[in-house]
C-alpha cells in the first residue's frame, strides 16, 4: 500500500512539474495571438475621433510603444511574480478584476452541475431500466438533442419563454437591481447563508434558478448517456454475474458493486466539464448578462484589453490545468488498473 | 407514492418562484437600463454614453444645452463674457453651492477640474490647445485665457467632461482616475457602484429644482435582446437605446405608437458617413466621388436598414446646430452618375469595382453595406461593383489613418454640441500638398482630403460669433461638398423607451437624458 502510494506521489510530482510549462506555453501564446490580432487598445479606448498626439501620449502611458521584447519579458517576469499588471482600459489590477468575476462564474458553473447531475443520473438509470423501451429511446434521443443544442440558443430560448412570455424568471444578473447583495467571499448563496440573510438568499437562487438549470439540462445528456453506457457494461460484468449467482439483490449488486465502476468514467467528464465551466461558458453568460469572468473575457478582448485577456486566460488556465490534475490522481487513485 | 413526491416538488417550485417574482415591487425607484457596463464615473476618463448620461446627473456643468441647442448658465451665474480680442472669457459663478462632500463650489474647483482634464483626460484632445491658462481673481469668477479666439469654446463648457468636481474629495487623484466614486454638486448622489449596477439618490442639498422621482437604479444588460425583452416584461422602467438593434427599436417605436409604451427622442447628433479616400487612384478623381454619392439611395437605406428611425442626411452638420436642415451634398441620381461614370469612360464593359469596407461588429453598417450594393447592382450593374468587406472596427480605427480603405463606413458624435465639433475631426488639416492633407484631422478619418481655402475659413470663424460664425462654417461644409471626401448617409437620434406608469423621457441638447424628470405617475 505505501509502496502504491509512494508510487502515486511520484505520479503526482511528475505531473505538477509539467504545470508550469504548460502554462509557459500558453501564456506565450496568448502573448503572441493578441499582438498578432489587428487593432489596438488605444483605438478602443479613444475611437476614431482622437488625435495622433493624444495616442500616442496613451500608447506610451501604456507600455505599447516598447519593443515586442521588451513588453514580452516584462510581461512573463510580472507573471513569475504573480502579478497580472493593470487592465489598460480600467487601470485596476487584473487579478482584482478575475477574483471579482470569478465567483459569479464558479457558483454558475457549481450550481450547472447539481441540476446536470439531477437530471441527467435519473434518466440515465431510467433509460437503462427499460432498455429497448420506448422510454429508453427518449432517454438517449434526449441526451444527443440536449448536447447537441448550442448553450446560447438555449439560453436565449429559456430566456424568451421564462423571462419575457411567462415573467417568472429575472431577465438577467445575479441579483435584484435594487438591492445590495451581501459581499463576503463574493458567492452569493454561500454569503446569504453565512450572513443569515433569507431574502437575499431566495434573491440570488431566483437569479441563478434560470441560468444554472438551463445549463444543467444542456450539460444533463452527457450524464444521462455515460451513465446508462457504463452502467450497462458494469452489468455485463462477470463479477456482476457472480454476484447475481450468490443471490445478491438487485439492488445491492447496482450500488456496490456495478454503480462505482460505472461512476469512473463518469469522474473524468465531471472533472473536465468542471473545468471548462469554471472559465465560464461565453456566450451562456453573455445572453444572461452574468457578470462572470467569461463575459469579462468576452468584453476584454472587445476592448483589446492584452493584460486583462493575458491574466484571465492565465488564471483560467491555470484553474483547468489544476483541476485536470485533481482529476487525474483521483482516477489514478481509486482506479487499481491505471498503471503510474 | 412517487406521483406524490414530484407533486409535492412541484408546488415547491411553483411557490418559490412565485415568492420571488414578488419581491421586484419592492423599491419605488426607477430603474433605467442600458447595454454594457460602466468602466468608470471619472468625468476625465468617461466616454461611453452611459457613463455620461450618470455623471451629467451626479454633477453640473458650467453650462447647458436646451432641447433647442441654446446655452443655458448652469453653474455659471450668466452667460460667458469674451474680451475685445476674444482671448479672455470670463466666467461668474454661482454662489452658495457646495460639493457632495460638503465643501465649498468655487472658481478653484473650476481650475482643478480644467487642469486635471488637460492632464489626464482620455479625451482631453478635444481641447486641443485652446486654452492656455486659467485665473481665479475672485472665488466667483473664473477667467480662461485662450491660446487663440475659439468660438467653440461655448461648446467645451457644456461638455460633461469637464464637469466640476471637489478638489479636497480628488486631491489624491489629481493625477490618476477614480472609477468608483463621484463627488459633483449634481441633483443626485452616488449611492452605491459596481461596474453592472449603480444606484443614485436625489441630493437633498441641491442648490436648484430637487428631482422628480425618489432615486434611479442604473443597470447594464449585456446583449439588446435581453434589454428589449427587460422592458417588455417590465423588468425594468426605462430603456436607454444606445446600440439597441434596428429591428427592435423599430418594434418598440411601433408599440409606443399603440400607447404600450413612452417614447423620447433626442436631437439627431450621431451621423453616418462613408469616407473616401481621395489621395490615391481610382477615388483621387472627383467625378468618381460624385458618381458614388450619387449612387447612394439613402432613403431606401434608412427605410430598409432603420425602418425609416434614421434620417437620411445630405449634411455632416447635425440640423440642431445650423438650426435648418438643409441638404448640401449631392443627391441620389443614379442616371447622373451613370453620365458620370461613362465620361470618366466607365460602363459597357468597363466596371469601376470600389472595395467597401464597414465595421462588421456594427450591425448596421454590415446592412447599409449590403444594401448599397444591391441598389448598385440594380441601377448601375454595368458601371459599378461594390466589393464588401467586413473589418471589426478597433481594426478600422487603427487602419483608417494608413490609408488602406478606399471607402470605409463610419459614424461620428461631435464631443461637444458645436458644428466645429463635426467639420474639424473631418475636414480639418495641419499638411496640405496639392490638395492632399499629409498631416491632420482628415487623415484620421481616412479621406486625406485638404484645401487652403478651408482652413482659411477655420481660422476665420474662431475671430467671429454667432450667425456670421455659422454662415462661416456653413461655406466649409459647402466647399467640402462640392469636392465629397465623404459621404453622409444618415444621422441618428437616442432614444428612450418608459413603460406608461413612468413620465416620459426627455432629452436635452447634448443627447442626454433628464432623468431628474423622470417620475412614476401611476401610484
Amino acid at each position: 500500500m505505501s509502496r502504491n502510494l509512494n508510487k502515486l506521489f511520484n505520479y503526482s510530482l511528475l505531473k505538477i512539474s509539467l504545470i508550469p510549462l504548460m502554462l509557459w506555453i500558453i501564456s506565450s501564446l496568448v502573448f503572441i495571438l493578441l499582438r498578432v490580432a489587428p487593432g489596438d487598445p488605444v483605438d478602443a479606448i479613444l475611437g476614431s475621433g482622437a488625435n495622433e498626439f493624444s495616442r500616442e501620449m496613451l500608447r506610451n502611458k501604456l507600455g505599447l510603444n516598447e519593443s515586442l521584447i521588451n513588453q514580452y519579458f516584462s510581461y512573463i517576469n510580472d507573471i513569475l511574480h504573480l502579478n497580472f499588471g493593470l487592465s489598460l482600459s480600467t487601470q485596476e489590477k487584473v487579478l482584482n478584476i478575475i477574483l471579482k468575476s470569478l465567483p459569479a462564474s464558479l457558483e454558475l458553473g457549481f450550481f450547472s452541475i447539481i441540476s446536470a447531475m439531477l437530471i441527467g443520473f435519473p434518466l440515465g438509470f431510467l433509460g437503462l431500466r427499460n432498455k429497448g423501451k420506448k422510454t429508453d429511446y427518449f432517454v438517449r434521443i434526449f441526451g444527443i438533442v440536449s448536447y447537441a443544442i448550442p448553450p446560447f440558443w438555449g439560453a436565449m430560448v429559456t430566456q424568451l419563454l421564462f423571462s419575457v412570455y411567462l415573467n417568472i424568471s429575472p431577465i438577467g444578473g445575479r441579483f435584484p437591481i435594487f438591492q445590495q447583495q451581501p459581499q463576503i467571499t463574493g458567492f452569493i448563496v454561500l454569503d446569504s447563508i453565512l450572513s443569515n440573510n433569507i431574502v437575499a438568499l431566495k434573491d440570488g437562487l431566483y437569479h441563478l434558478a434560470l441560468p444554472s438549470i438551463t445549463l444543467g439540462f444542456l450539460l444533463s445528456g452527457i450524464f444521462s448517456r455515460s451513465l446508462r453506457v457504463n452502467l450497462d457494461k458494469s452489468l455485463k460484468s462477470d463479477y456482476v454475474n457472480a454476484a447475481f449467482c450468490r443471490g445478491i439483490s438487485r439492488k445491492k449488486i447496482i450500488i456496490n458493486h456495478a454503480l462505482p465502476n460505472a461512476l469512473l468514467p463518469i469522474v473524468t467528464i465531471s472533472g473536465l466539464t468542471i473545468a471548462t465551466l469554471a472559465g465560464g461558458t461565453l456566450l451562456f453568460e453573455v445572453t444572461f448578462s452574468w457578470p462572470g469572468i467569461a463575459l469579462r473575457l468576452h468584453e476584454a478582448i472587445s476592448q483589446r484589453d492584452y493584460t486583462l485577456v493575458q491574466g484571465i486566460v492565465i488564471f483560467t488556465s491555470l484553474l483547468i490545468v489544476s483541476l485536470n490534475l485533481f482529476v487525474d490522481i483521483l482516477i489514478a487513485y481509486l482506479d487499481p488498473r491505471i498503471d503510474y | 407514492m412517487k406521483n406524490k413526491i414530484l407533486f409535492s416538488i412541484l408546488i415547491f417550485l411553483i411557490t418559490f418562484l412565485q415568492n420571488s417574482c414578488s419581491s421586484k415591487k419592492i423599491s419605488q425607484k426607477i430603474i433605467v437600463a442600458s447595454s454594457g457596463k460602466i468602466e468608470s464615473l471619472d468625468p476625465a476618463r468617461a466616454s461611453t454614453l452611459k457613463a455620461i448620461q450618470l455623471i451629467s446627473s451626479l454633477g453640473d456643468t458650467l453650462y447647458e444645452l436646451n432641447s433647442e441647442g441654446d446655452l443655458i448658465p448652469e453653474l455659471a451665474s450668466e452667460m460667458p463674457i469674451f474680451s475685445k480680442d476674444k482671448l479672455k472669457i470670463t466666467i461668474n459663478l454661482r454662489k452658495n453651492i457646495f460639493f457632495h462632500d460638503g465643501t465649498k463650489f468655487n472658481s478653484n474647483s473650476i481650475k482643478f477640474t480644467f487642469d486635471r482634464f488637460k492632464r489626464i483626460g482620455t479625451m482631453n484632445y478635444i481641447l486641443g490647445n485652446k486654452i492656455k491658462s486659467i485665473e481665479t481673481p475672485s472665488e466667483h469668477k473664473v477667467i480662461i485665457n485662450l491660446n487663440k479666439p475659439s468660438s467653440s469654446i461655448n461648446g467645451l463648457l457644456t461638455s460633461v467632461n469637464l464637469t466640476p468636481i471637489s478638489p479636497t474629495f480628488y486631491e489624491e487623484y489629481k493625477n490618476k482616475f477614480l472609477n468608483e466614486k463621484f463627488v459633483g454638486t449634481g441633483k443626485y448622489v452616488l449611492k452605491s457602484f459596481s461596474n453592472e449596477k449603480q444606484l443614485i439618490t436625489p441630493n437633498l442639498k441641491y442648490w436648484g429644482e430637487k428631482p422628480l422621482n425618489e432615486g434611479i437604479n442604473f443597470v447594464g444588460y449585456s446583449n439588446s435582446s435581453s434589454l428589449f425583452g427587460a422592458l417588455k416584461s417590465k423588468q425594468i422602467d426605462v430603456l436607454l437605446s444606445n446600440s439597441i438593434d434596428d429591428s427592435q427599436r423599430s418594434t418598440l417605436n411601433y408599440l409606443s405608437k399603440n400607447n404600450k409604451f413612452k417614447e423620447g427622442n433626442s436631437p439627431f447628433t450621431e451621423l453616418s458617413f462613408i469616407s473616401l479616400r481621395t489621395n490615391i487612384y481610382p477615388l483621387d478623381n472627383r467625378n468618381l466621388r460624385l458618381a458614388l454619392a450619387k449612387s447612394l439611395n439613402r432613403k431606401l437605406i434608412s427605410e430598409k436598414v432603420s425602418y425609416g428611425l434614421r434620417k437620411p442626411s445630405r449634411s455632416i452638420i447635425p440640423p440642431i446646430l445650423k438650426k435648418e436642415n438643409q441638404g448640401l451634398w449631392p443627391k441620389y441620381d443614379y442616371s447622373e452618375a451613370r453620365a458620370l461614370l461613362q465620361k470618366e469612360e466607365y460602363c459597357n464593359g468597363n466596371i469601376l469595382r470600389i472595395p467597401l469596407t464597414y465595421r462588421s461588429n456594427v450591425p448596421a453598417d454590415k446592412l447599409i453595406a449590403l444594401t448599397w450594393k444591391e441598389e448598385v447592382k440594380n441601377t448601375l450593374n454595368d458601371c459599378i461593383d461594390i466589393q464588401l468587406n467586413g473589418v471589426e472596427s478597433t481594426t478600422v480605427y487603427k487602419n483608417l489613418s494608413s490609408g488602406i480603405y478606399t471607402a470605409v463606413i463610419l459614424d461620428w458624435t461631435g464631443a461637444y454640441s458645436d458644428p466645429e465639433a463635426y467639420l474639424t475631426p473631418l475636414l480639418s488639416c495641419n499638411e496640405i500638398v496639392e490638395g492632399i492633407c499629409k498631416k491632420g484631422e482628415s487623415v484620421y478619418s481616412g479621406s486625406f482630403w485638404g484645401s487652403m481655402k478651408v482652413e482659411n475659413l477655420f481660422l476665420e470663424s474662431e475671430n467671429i460669433e454667432g450667425k456670421k460664425r455659422l454662415d462661416k462654417l456653413l461655406e466649409i461644409e459647402k466647399i467640402a461638398s462640392e469636392s465629397i471626401p465623404y459621404i453622409p448617409i444618415w444621422i441618428s437620434s437616442q432614444k428612450a423607451w418608459s413603460q406608461n406608469k413612468i413620465s416620459k423621457p426627455i432629452f436635452n441638447g447634448a443627447g442626454i437624458i433628464s432623468l431628474s424628470d423622470l417620475k412614476v405617475i401611476n401610484e
